[in-house]
C-alpha cells in the first residue's frame, strides 16, 4: 500500500546573517544558504489495513513525511509509491484516493452546514449518488452527528468541527487516511469519540490510518504500529509492546515480604532496589509473563502487598527525546 | 471535463454562504455602492471645476473610470480573496492542504474563495458605464457593444494577471505586501487620468511594462473617437484583449512553475 525507498527531504534555508549594518546591506544581493535535511534515509513499507502512529517532538520530520506520503512535497531523493503511484508526480489521480485532515483547519464552509459542503465533494470527487449516501450515513451514525448535520459550522463546537471534518475526508472511500493530530486541543470525551470512530472505520472498511501526534494515548488505542521519528530519521518502527520492552526499561513489581527479605536469584527477574521488606523487580514481559512473575516471587516467602508498575509511554519517550538530544549537541 | 459545472456548483455554494446573512449582504452593497458613486462624483466635481484635463472631458474621465472600476471587479470576484490571501494560507498551511485535492489548485482557488460580494461593484460599474454612454451621447452600434464586451474580457485579463504576479512571489517569501500594494492599487492610482497627462516614462511604463493603459486610456479613445495616442500607433485601442490574454497566459505560466517550486521547497 505504501513503500518509501530511501527517502530525504531537504529544505533552503537562509543563513542568519552576522550583525551590523555592512552584513545588512550584503545580504540583500548575496544571501548566504544552508542546506537543512528535514528526513534523510526513510525506509519502510505500510500494507492495506495498517494503524501507523508517527511521533516525535516538533521539527523532527514527521509532517514532512506525511505531506511527501499525501503528494504535497516532492522528495529530494528516493522513492514513494502509494496506491501503486508515485504520489508527487500524479497528485491529483493520488489525491482521488487519499483522505487528508490537516490539524484544526476546517475544509468546511464555515458559514454553512456540513452538508453543503458534503455536496460539493461529491462533485468532486465524483462519487456515485447512492455511495455518497450510504457514506454519509455511515459517517453520521458513527461520529454521532445527527445533533448539529444541520448547523452551520461556525457554531460547532471543535471537537464537533473535527468530526464533520474526518467525515467529509472519507466521502470518497480513501484508500488512505492521513490524519496530522487529529486530537489536538479536544476534551477527553471528544478525543475517545475520534479514537473510538478510526479504529471502527479501520474495521469496516480496511482504510489504512497514517496518524502524527504527541498525545501518547492516540498510539496506546489507535495505533498498532508505531514509528518514532527524530532528527530525521525513524529511530523506531514496530509495535508497542515491543517498544515498550526495547526502550521503556520493563514492567516493575513491587514487592512487600512478610518478615523475610531475600530477594529471589532468577535472570529474568532484576533486582532494582531493596530496602527493608521491600524488593523492586523488573522485567520484560516478552522474556517471562506477568502471572510467572508473581508467582515466582511468591512461591518462597509470603508476601503482604504487590504492585505493579506498567512503564509510561509518556516519560519513555521523553526520555529517548532527551537522550538523543544530547548526544546531539556533544557531537 | 465537467469543471464548468463544478465550478458552477462552487459559485452557487458561495452565493448561499452569503445570502446566510442577507442583511450584511444588502449592507456591504449599499455601502460599496456610496463609495464608488462618491468617488465617481468626485471626478464630475474636479472636471466641472477644471473643464477639461488634457482635452478629455467630465463624461470622458468617468468612463475611463468606470471601464477600470467594471473590468477591476469582474476580475476580484475571481481573484481578490484566492490570491490576496494566498501568502496567509501559505504561511497557514492551508494551502498544503489544497494540494490533496484532485483539482487544479488554481481553479481550486478560484472557485472556493470566489467572492459573491463583488457583484455589487460590477453592477456599479456597468452602470457608471451606462451613464458615460447616455450623458456623452454616444451612439454604439451592436459591434461597437460587441467591441466594449472585448475590452471589458481583455481588461478583465489585465487585472487578473496582476492579481496572480503579486500573489507568486509568497511561494518563496513570507512577505511580499508591499510588491502587490504597489502593483495592484498604487499603480493602478495613474489610470484613472488620462495616460497622456503624464512624462514620457510613465506613458512608456504603463503602455509598455505595467500595460495597465489598455484597461481604460486606449480602447476608450475607440468609444469617445480620439486620436490620443503618444508616441503609439493607433492600433494599441484594438489590442487589450490580446495584450491581456499574453498576460494572463504568462501569469498561468509563471504560478505552475511557483507551485511546482513548493512541492520541492515547501514554505
Amino acid at each position: 500500500m505504501i513503500e518509501v525507498h530511501d527517502v530525504s527531504k531537504s529544505y533552503r534555508v537562509n543563513r542568519p546573517r552576522r550583525e551590523g549594518w555592512l552584513a545588512a546591506v550584503q545580504s540583500l544581493y548575496a544571501r548566504a544558504y544552508d542546506w537543512k535535511t528535514a528526513v534523510s534515509g526513510l525506509n519502510f513499507h505500510i500494507t492495506e489495513g495498517e494503524l501507523v502512529g508517527f511521533i516525535g517532538p516538533n521539527g523532527a520530520g514527521k509532517s514532512t513525511t506525511v505531506k511527501m506520503l499525501s503528494g504535497v512535497l516532492t522528495p529530494t531523493s528516493g522513492r514513494i509509491i502509494t496506491n501503486g503511484i508515485e504520489p508527487s508526480r500524479d497528485r491529483k489521480h493520488n489525491a482521488m484516493h487519499i483522505g487528508v485532515v490537516f490539524g484544526q483547519r476546517s475544509q468546511l464552509y464555515w458559514d454553512l452546514p456540513m452538508d453543503d459542503t458534503f455536496r460539493l465533494f461529491q462533485r468532486m470527487y465524483r462519487i456515485d449518488p447512492a455511495v455518497f449516501r450510504r457514506n454519509v450515513d455511515f459517517m453520521v451514525e458513527l461520529l454521532e452527528m445527527k445533533g448539529f448535520y444541520r448547523t452551520p459550522i461556525r457554531q460547532l463546537s471543535l471537537g464537533q468541527k473535527m468530526r464533520a471534518n474526518l467525515a467529509a475526508a472519507l466521502l470518497h472511500d480513501p484508500r488512505i487516511l492521513y490524519l496530522d493530530e487529529p486530537t489536538i486541543g479536544l476534551d477527553v470525551i471528544a478525543k475517545t469519540n475520534i479514537r473510538r470512530f478510526l479504529k471502527e472505520l479501520n474495521a469496516e472498511k480496511k482504510t489504512t490510518v497514517i496518524l502524527t501526534t504527541h498525545d501518547m494515548d492516540d498510539i496506546e488505542e489507535v495505533c498498532e504500529r508505531l514509528m518514532m521519528i527524530d532528527d530525521g530519521q525513524i529511530i523506531y518502527d514496530g509495535g508497542l509492546q515491543a517498544f515498550n520492552s526495547q526502550f521503556g526499561g520493563g514492567t516493575m513489581l513491587e514487592v512487600e515480604y512478610k518478615g523475610c527479605n531475600a530477594p529471589l536469584d532468577d535472570p529474568r527477574l532484576q533486582v532494582v532496589a531493596h530496602t527493608g521488606n521491600n524488593v523492586t523487580y523488573q522485567f520484560d514481559r516478552t522474556d517471562i509473563s506477568l502471572g510467572e512473575a508473581v508467582s515466582l516471587v511468591s512461591r518462597r516467602h509470603e508476601l503482604r502487598d504487590l504492585r505493579l508498575r506498567e512503564p509510561e509511554l509518556e516519560k519513555t519517550i521523553g526520555m529517548i527525546y532527551t537522550k538523543n538530544k544530547r548526544q546531539r549537541e556533544l557531537k | 471535463m465537467d469543471y464548468a459545472s463544478l465550478y458552477w456548483t462552487f459559485i452557487r455554494i458561495n452565493i448561499k454562504a452569503k445570502t446566510e446573512y442577507r442583511a450584511a449582504f444588502l449592507l456591504t452593497f449599499l455601502s460599496r455602492g456610496i463609495v464608488w458613486s462618491t468617488e465617481f462624483a468626485l471626478i464630475w466635481v474636479l472636471l466641472y471645476k477644471f473643464q477639461s484635463i488634457a482635452g478629455w472631458g467630465q463624461y470622458e474621465v468617468m468612463f475611463l473610470y468606470a471601464l477600470n472600476l467594471t473590468s477591476y471587479s469582474l476580475a476580484a470576484f475571481f481573484c481578490f480573496h484566492p490570491f490576496t490571501k494566498l501568502p496567509a494560507k501559505i504561511q497557514s498551511g492551508e494551502f498544503d492542504e489544497l494540494l490533496t485535492k484532485p483539482m487544479n489548485p488554481l481553479l481550486y482557488l478560484m472557485s472556493r474563495e470566489f467572492t459573491a460580494s463583488y457583484f455589487s461593484n460590477v453592477a456599479f460599474g456597468m452602470l457608471f458605464i451606462g451613464i458615460c454612454i447616455s450623458q456623452l451621447k454616444l451612439s454604439l452600434s451592436a459591434w461597437d457593444f460587441f467591441f466594449l464586451f472585448i475590452t471589458l474580457v481583455g481588461g478583465t485579463l489585465i487585472q487578473a494577471a496582476a492579481f496572480i504576479y503579486t500573489a507568486i512571489p509568497s511561494f518563496w517569501m513570507v512577505r511580499n505586501t508591499s510588491i502587490a500594494q504597489l502593483l495592484l492599487f498604487d499603480f493602478k492610482d495613474f489610470i484613472r487620468y488620462p495616460v497622456s497627462i503624464y512624462p514620457a516614462s510613465i506613458q512608456i511604463v504603463l503602455t509598455l511594462i505595467v500595460p495597465y493603459a489598455f484597461i481604460n486610456f486606449y480602447p476608450a479613445q475607440y468609444f469617445l473617437g480620439k486620436q490620443d495616442f503618444l508616441m503609439f500607433h493607433p492600433l494599441f485601442q484594438y489590442l487589450t484583449l490580446a495584450v491581456g490574454s499574453v498576460l494572463f497566459a504568462g501569469a498561468l505560466l509563471l504560478w505552475n512553475w511557483g507551485i511546482k517550486q513548493y512541492h520541492s521547497t515547501g514554505s
